[in-house]
């Protein structure tokens, strides 16, 4: 009886041991909006409480986070779990050891609830170094109302837009336009071109070297022109006269004297709500192609990746919240399609049975899962490479240097910048 | 006594530790760093002068950012003296609601290093906006203010040069202890009010002056909010200011060792003028008791 007492004594005093060693305290930081602060917060109580964890969390918006998060893993004090945008890997992890190898968590995270193509756009040499939130790309979206005002149809191709430049100009004024384009949207407007030509991407994944040549970007650059010329949309200087405004900030947007942009599909409310007071209706359409496209040359990532930090003292545990926040009804549920649609083929699965996904967002996102186009590397978007591309272009859209001049440039330049990243 | 001196230190340690903590430190750390290859994530690697090297030879948008700064201070401190001094003469009259006209005229410059007022700036100087709005009403055609290379720098110089209030308030200061006698004596000499400003007023106010010119300059060297808001140093980087430089090598391409060389080659500059401006001021700069005439 003594022994019996003793032994039953020594078996709770184990089980309190071990549930107190697998209760961890940990941190996970974002960036976001309200609401996507609210769902994380409650999603992580639910997870918390399901495993025994608490987490604390740490979000602020995404203007600076970088900065912050840069400080925090500079200093060894990252969050356990962190939100990294997808371009932010070449900064923090060139070589696959900034974060934790998620491959190695694998017993705790169900990793197929991704495609192979998603789960390698977050693998650096070998080493998973996140999970795919969603999968994001640009789609054009065009305000149906100030078309129709126009007269005419939202254009399912370049040359319907071209024409529309002339039509807008005529039928409703000198300062409506029927898209608009420069600064970052310029970038990444002639990157489509240029990868619809060439069907490569900007950078080579075999060479680590800019893919394009020379005439493709020439050609590029010149279908850019070719649209300021055309009154399809304004110049560079002309849209850099209300000074560094954002578009869903700008009155020419709200009001429609702007008819369409070309924006991520995730974003598509951020468009469409100022629109609402002028009555407006943005609607996504497909990845318009010019002519000659040998591809849809989508511009498509995963928008941001779920990451656990190597410094982690509480890895398993993070993993276990990891996966309750992506791939268990509590944390789907919770989290809501506030980081867009989710890549987890689990969640998508639960909030569209259920209902939680917004039609029009689905629509968005469709176009961009279905158009092709080549794997897009996450040195695009290097602050870097994005630099040389968007100051080269300037230079070009302000008349300081021709198209051949400009092409030779960004590859020049951005080639000697791919070799140091290297 | 010794009890005393240890309370006196107790009062000044927040003080020293922020000092030490936030000031000194860093500010030898960034001298370190600006010789070592050093992008937060990895340890610093020595690099010699490299850093130097590339900026003086290889780099032009240095060369661009210090001459587009250059000229920033050298028109935005004399504009925004004169015009504080400007100010502060006819608010050192006797007027109806004087005191209310010294208040709004320093509200500015409370405001002014806000981002709210960037912002503001930016909605007014708008190819739709209130200048522009007030231009056409007037027969002129619309200025594109931000996105001309050639009107941009002009317009963030005017948004710091509205920031006047401070250095006329201290005008005005200076402008009220000046002994009224020495204006009546030049009034019975037959003085007139221009000859009176430019061999009384100035001359007496120089001290001032001169306490201004270096306040502002190392303020105008270190501009930052104007430009980042409004226009993020373009267009063609007509108002890429070297502190917006320096924040983007450190914060977007997290070359911490290149931008505390940058930061290094600012201070030398401000160093540079300031010392100038000391060694100067002993030719222009007169002083209670100078004994020269």
């Amino acid at each position: 009886m003594k022994n019996s007492l003793f032994l039953s004594a020594a078996v709770a005093a184990l089980v309190v041991t071990s549930a107190a060693a697998q209760a961890a305290d940990l941190r996970m930081s974002w960036w976001g909006g309200d609401s996507r602060h609210t769902a994380t917060q409650e999603a992580l109580k639910a997870c918390g409480a399901k495993y025994g964890h608490t987490i604390n969390p740490e979000f602020t918006g995404f203007k600076g986070h970088l900065e912050k998060l840069t400080t925090q893993i500079a200093g060894g004090t990252e969050a356990d779990i962190m939100q990294v945008n997808w371009p932010w890997l070449p900064l923090f992890s060139p070589h696959g050891e900034g974060f934790a190898d998620l491959n190695e968590l694998s017993g705790t995270i169900k990793l197929d609830n991704w495609t192979k193509e998603q789960l390698e756009s977050a693998t650096v040499e070998g080493k998973l170094n996140g999970l795919p939130v969603s999968t994001t790309g640009r789609v054009y979206m065009f305000n149906k109302t100030t078309f129709e005002k126009a007269g005419i149809p939202v254009p399912t191709s370049f040359a319907e837009l071209i024409a529309a430049g002339k039509v807008f100009e005529e039928k409703l004024g000198a300062d409506y336009y029927p898209f608009q384009s420069s600064q970052e949207n310029a970038v990444l407007l002639i990157s489509q071109i240029a990868t619809q030509l060439s069907g490569k991407d900007l950078v080579d994944p075999e060479t680590g070297k800019v893919s394009w040549t020379k005439d493709q970007l020439v050609l590029a650059i010149n279908f850019y022109q070719s649209l300021v010329d055309a009154h399809v949309v304004p110049s560079w200087k002309e849209a850099a006269s209300d000074g560094n405004i954002m578009l869903h900030e700008d009155p020419r947007w709200a009001n429609g004297e702007v008819g369409g942009s070309y924006e991520w599909d995730s974003t598509y409310f951020k468009y469409s709500d100022p629109l609402k007071a002028s009555g407006g209706v943005l609607e996504p359409v497909k990845i318009l192609k010019v002519d000659g496209a040998v591809t849809e040359g989508v511009y498509r990532k995963p928008s941001m990746l779920f990451s656990i930090s190597k410094n982690s003292k509480n890895k398993e545990a993070a993993a276990q919240i990891v996966n309750c926040l992506m791939n268990e009804p509590e944390g789907i549920t919770a989290l809501g399609a506030t980081r867009g649609l989710p890549a987890s083929k689990a969640a998508a699965t639960l909030l569209s049975e259920a209902g939680q996904v917004n039609p029009i967002l689905l629509k968005a996102n469709e176009i961009v899962m279905a158009s092709e186009g080549p794997s897009m590397s996450p040195y695009n978007e290097h602050p870097q490479i994005r630099d040389i591309f968007k100051d080269t272009m300037e230079e070009f859209a302000y008349g300081a240097i021709s198209a051949d001049e400009a092409a030779e440039r960004i590859i020049e330049d951005a080639n000697d910048t791919l070799s140091e990243l290297n | 006594m010794g009890n005393n001196r240890f309370l006196g230190l107790a009062y000044l340690a927040p003080y020293l530790i922020g000092l030490f903590a936030f000031t000194a430190i860093p500010f030898i750390a960034s001298l370190y760093l600006s010789f070592t290859d050093y992008n937060l994530i990895s340890a610093p690697k020595w690099a010699g002068l490299d850093n130097y090297i590339d900026m003086f030879t290889r780099d032009r948008t240095f060369k661009k950012s210090l001459w587009v700064t250059l000229i920033y201070v050298f028109t935005t401190v004399p504009l925004k003296l004169a015009f504080a001094l400007f100010i502060a003469y006819i608010l050192n009259y006797r007027l109806a609601f004087i005191n209310f006209f010294r208040t709004a005229y320093y509200v500015p410059s409370i405001l002014g290093g806000s981002i709210a007022i960037a912002v503001l700036w930016r909605y007014i100087f708008a190819d739709a906006g209130l200048v522009n709005m007030f231009l056409t009403s007037l027969g002129f055609e619309a200025v594109n203010w931000f996105g001309d290379p050639a009107n941009a720098l002009f317009t963030i110089t005017l948004l710091r040069m509205w920031q006047f209030g401070s250095a006329m308030v201290i005008f005005l200061a200076a402008l009220q202890s000046i002994d009224k006698s020495l204006y009546e004596a030049a009034a019975i000499d037959g003085a007139g009010k221009v000859r009176t400003f430019f061999f009384i007023t100035l001359p007496l106010i120089t001290p001032v002056i001169f306490f201004n010119l270096i306040m502002q300059m190392v303020q105008a060297f270190q501009e930052f909010n104007g430009p980042y808001i409004i226009t993020q140093g373009g267009p063609l980087k007509s108002t890429y200011l070297l502190p917006l430089y320096i924040y983007d090598e450190a914060f977007k391409r997290f070359d911490m060792g290149y931008a505390s060389a940058l930061a290094w080659v600012l201070f030398a500059i401000i160093m540079v003028l300031t010392v100038i401006a000391f060694w100067s001021s002993r030719k222009w700069v007169y002083y209670a008791g100078d004994k020269r005439s």
